[in-house]
């Protein structure tokens, strides 16, 4: 259908000078599509060949190359939780508690419903020393969905009321009887909106930084000469407050304030 | 607002109205005589000169206690009173307080404004002038002295006398104490048997040299005679921790505390008393007296631990302990991990055990552990310190998990001390092995296992689903433009249905439009029938299309219309002459055309073009 105009506009557009025929047009869209179509499942096939030759170095024990084979796939862009998952596995058994729980994390982000996910999270975290992360039950229900779930199921009730909306002005002989599925609908709407927006102010205003250094000294400023406020160990989960140049203001929950310097945390999103 | 008008109105009211006020009237008349008594006492009254005075209820405080100083104004209300500032003094508002008097006819008023004045330290102080506007006069109040003393310990032959309705003591059991060594020293608050209750309670000053001070904890109360007086003994035990060697001490601690106390006069009312009587209204008289007590300063001598004999894992805990050491899972692959935990219970500072490194250990990578402290007492110096440790043997060739020491010194015996759990057995596999499925005949193993196993969860042998990271949909801005479509198409039916209903509402806007649409199809007619050269036909449409845009515009039916309504209707009276002559021309054209029908094209085509343009100048007519 696309093509066709395209072709008609050439046909009543004597000034448009072209020295191609139409088809030629044509087929170098149609060529652009299927090497993007090809493309996309040759990387798909290349990071699948790389996800497997990482997992066949983690089963030989060999867990630094097998994290960096990981890592290799997620700097490439490539993400899955499958991925994170078995990054955060090789890290862990590298001793790399921070890096293991940044992993899992962003593992959970994209799964929040996976229980592997979960329960490596639970066991690395009770490993490190320190402040436990702790969620509140709002906290924890309200990431059983992920943000973009969350998005999804929001703008669907959204587009479902709008829809009725308009159903209502073309048919008002209608009125009545969608009167109940519309109050329903805006009700949901409204709850998925509200969902929405919390989650978004977590995931997007409570960023927390993992601690991926053995011993990191949060410090009272910016700056390497400042005084020592407390220390953390590696995989403390700490709340961010702001962040300045390379060093990230933090919390550990017990009011305690400090900077650290950015290379010694992983920030991840709040939810 | 309702008196002014009563009065000064009522010359005004006539009749009912009138009548109305003079029932009333007599409720008038106090306060109109009282307003007249007020208003003629002000005037007879002669204008003083205004005053300010400041003044302190008591000169000289013992540190801890708080007196008032109150800033009178007699004669005038004072602007903007400012807050003293004086350093070591602490001055918060204690309220404002206004007195009139009226005194042979003078009235008098005056404003007291009060701070409450808490010392901060001890020594003597000036409160300087203060200049505050009274009525607009500025008015200097004089300066004060305040002097404040350090409270000092009761000494003995008062204690002994019964004088002392208060007083504390404070003892330290041990004679001797080691550098990092947690002690317990007591101290005691006696209250005399005639304070009622007590509250408040409040250390001042708890100096300590080469001690850190930990938890208090309150104790159960006794009774002690005293001389000839009865106390009530309230223990406090206080947590401390030597921080050095040398010569320590705890001391002078001072505090506040307030007392209720039976008043003096009560019990020794004359009238009772001759009766040989208590009062027996004497629990209502008590009083309320804030003391400050103090102890005496004591010293501790603190030896250092012993140089000889310190085990290679000592690191620093002090006390009396036992430990208990449990490890798992034991079947494990390389780089897995086991948890062990280790539990030290006793006696000391609980909080500042640590773990000493285990460098048979050598074989694990060990991670930092994590500790949880269950205490048994108020001054948390007696309980149970769990440590949870995660090693990870680094080969197959690991065995067991060496035994773990820990040492510590106790300063009862005065020597160091050395607890050592045996090792524990581990079957070590390649990390690629699957564990060995447990059978019946390894339950026996293991159940001797009490820890559960404890493991991440192996790798996922699927990719899964791959994507492209990317931001979340939230914030893509063509996702959000999207949302804007359903906004737009309930819009777009919104003001489809308002069009619809004011149409429908509308029945002459419905036949304008209608008659607008007839026209246009008939302008094409008229011009087939042109071309096609076909008369009858030709007029027969125009009569009919002047009949409908006729009828629209003067709102009455096609079929009623005729020449006639040219010069009949009014709404066509206010019409140009134009368009009326135009009407008449093309009604007659039909009329004629009835009676000699033989026309040409070019002449049907005029005709047509008329016709456009009479229609056109009749649509801009008002209806």
């Amino acid at each position: 259908m696309k093509f066709q105009s395209c072709s008609s506009e050439r046909q009543f557009a004597p000034t448009q000078v072209t020295n191609e025929p139409t088809h030629v047009g044509c087929y170098k869209i149609f060529t652009l599509l299927f090497a993007l179509v090809c493309a996309g499942n040759l990387f798909a096939a290349d990071a699948t060949a790389d996800f497997n030759a990482a997992n066949k170095l983690y089963a030989e024990g060999k867990f630094a190359a097998a994290a960096g084979a990981y890592e290799k796939i997620l700097q490439s862009g490539t993400v899955s939780t499958a991925l994170y998952f078995n990054y955060g596995d090789a890290e862990f058994k590298l001793g790399r508690l921070g890096r293991a729980i940044a992993a899992y994390r962003r593992a959970e982000l994209l799964a929040p419903r996976d229980d592997e996910v979960r329960a490596n999270l639970d066991f690395v975290r009770k490993q490190v020393a320190g402040p436990v992360w702790s969620e509140s039950r709002w906290e924890q229900w309200l990431g059983t969905l992920t943000l973009n779930e969350w998005t999804v199921l929001a703008a669907g009730a959204f587009w479902l009321a709008f829809s009725l909306f308009a159903v209502r002005q073309v048919r008002p002989v209608w009125r009545s009887r969608l009167r109940g599925l519309t109050a329903g609908v805006v009700g949901l709407t409204v709850f998925l909106c509200a969902g929405l927006g919390a989650v978004a102010a977590m995931h997007f205003s409570q960023p927390t930084a993992v601690v991926v250094e053995p011993e990191a000294t949060a410090r009272s400023g910016p700056f390497a000469e400042a005084q020592d406020v407390f220390q953390v160990h590696d995989g403390a989960e700490l709340a961010v407050l702001d962040h300045r140049d390379h060093w990230w203001q933090v919390t550990d929950g017990s009011g305690r304030i400090g900077w650290l310097p950015a290379k010694q945390v992983e920030i991840l999103p709040g939810a | 607002m309702v008196f002014e008008c009563k009065m000064f109105g009522m010359e005004r009211l006539r009749g009912k109205c009138y009548l109305d006020w003079r029932d009333r009237k007599l409720s008038w008349v106090p306060v109109a005589a009282g307003f007249c008594l007020l208003v003629l006492c002000l005037a007879v009254t002669p204008a003083r000169a205004a005053s300010f005075t400041a003044s302190l209820d008591n000169d000289t405080l013992t540190l801890g206690q708080s007196a008032t100083l109150s800033l009178t104004f007699e004669g005038g209300q004072p602007k903007n009173v400012p807050t003293p500032s004086v350093a070591g003094l602490q001055f918060s508002q204690a309220g404002t307080s206004q007195n009139v008097s009226w005194v042979n006819g003078a009235m008098s008023s005056t404003v007291t404004v009060a701070f409450s004045v808490t010392p901060q330290r001890a020594g003597e102080f000036a409160i300087p002038a203060m200049s505050v506007d009274v009525d607009g006069q500025p008015l200097t109040s004089q300066p004060l002295s305040l002097k404040v003393v350090q409270p000092g310990a009761a000494s003995t032959a008062q204690i002994d006398s019964g004088s002392q309705i208060a007083f504390m003591k404070l003892t330290f059991p041990e004679g001797r104490v080691y550098a990092g060594e947690v002690v317990t020293a007591n101290l005691q608050i006696y209250l005399r048997d005639d304070v009622r209750n007590f509250g408040n309670f409040q250390f001042t000053a708890t100096p300590a040299d080469g001690f850190t001070l930990g938890k208090m904890s309150e104790g159960q109360a006794q009774r002690a005679q005293i001389g000839s007086r009865v106390y009530t003994v309230m223990p406090v035990a206080i947590a401390l921790t030597a921080t050095r060697t040398g010569t320590l001490s705890l001391g002078p601690l001072t505090a506040n505390l307030t007392l209720v106390i039976a008043s003096p006069n009560q019990p020794n009312d004359p009238f009772f008393r001759q009766f040989g009587m208590r009062d027996p209204f004497g629990n209502f008289g008590e009083d309320q007296k804030q003391v400050s007590l103090a102890t005496e300063t004591v010293n501790v001598q603190s030896l250092p631990l012993p140089a000889e004999n310190v085990p290679s894992n000592f690191n620093g805990a002090i006390g009396e302990y036992t430990m208990a050491v449990t490890a798992g899972p034991t079947n494990v692959a390389v780089g897995d991990p086991i948890t062990v935990h280790i539990q030290i219970s006793g006696r000391g500072d609980l909080g500042a055990l640590t773990l000493p490194e285990q460098p048979a250990w050598h074989d694990f990578t060990v991670y930092p552990p994590t500790a949880k402290v269950a205490t048994t007492d108020p001054l948390g110096l007696q309980g149970a310190k769990t440590f949870e440790e995660i090693v990870a043997p680094q080969n197959t060739d690991v065995h067991e998990l060496p035994p773990f020491s820990f040492s510590y010194f106790d300063p009862d015996a005065g020597s160091y001390r050395t607890l050592t759990e045996p090792s524990v057995a581990l079957a070590v596999r390649s990390a690629g092995t699957p564990a060995v499925p447990t059978v019946a005949a390894a339950q026996t193993a293991a159940a001797e296992n009490p820890t559960p196993p404890a493991d991440i969860l192996p790798i996922k042998d699927e990719p899964g689903a791959l994507a492209t990271a990317g931001p979340p949909l939230v914030t893509r801005p063509a996702f959000l433009a999207v949302q804007a479509l359903p906004v737009l198409a309930f819009l777009a039916a919104f003001v489809w249905r308002k069009r619809t209903d004011h149409l429908a509402n509308n029945p002459r806007l419905r036949r304008e439009r209608a008659v607008a649409a007839l026209i246009a199809s008939g302008m094409d007619d008229l011009k087939k029938y042109a071309a096609e050269n076909k008369p009858d036909e030709f007029f027969a449409t125009l009569f009919r299309l002047l009949q409908e845009q006729l009828g629209e515009r003067l709102d009455c039916p096609a079929s009623a219309i005729t020449e006639n309504v040219i010069d009949e209707h009014p709404v066509l009276r206010g019409a140009p002459k134009t368009t009326l002559d135009g009407l008449r021309e093309l009604f007659q054209l039909c009329n004629q055309a009835r009676y000699a029908p033989v026309r040409g094209t070019g002449e049907l085509n005029s005709v047509a073009a008329q016709f456009e343009k009479v229609i056109s100048q009749l649509q801009e007519l008002k209806a």
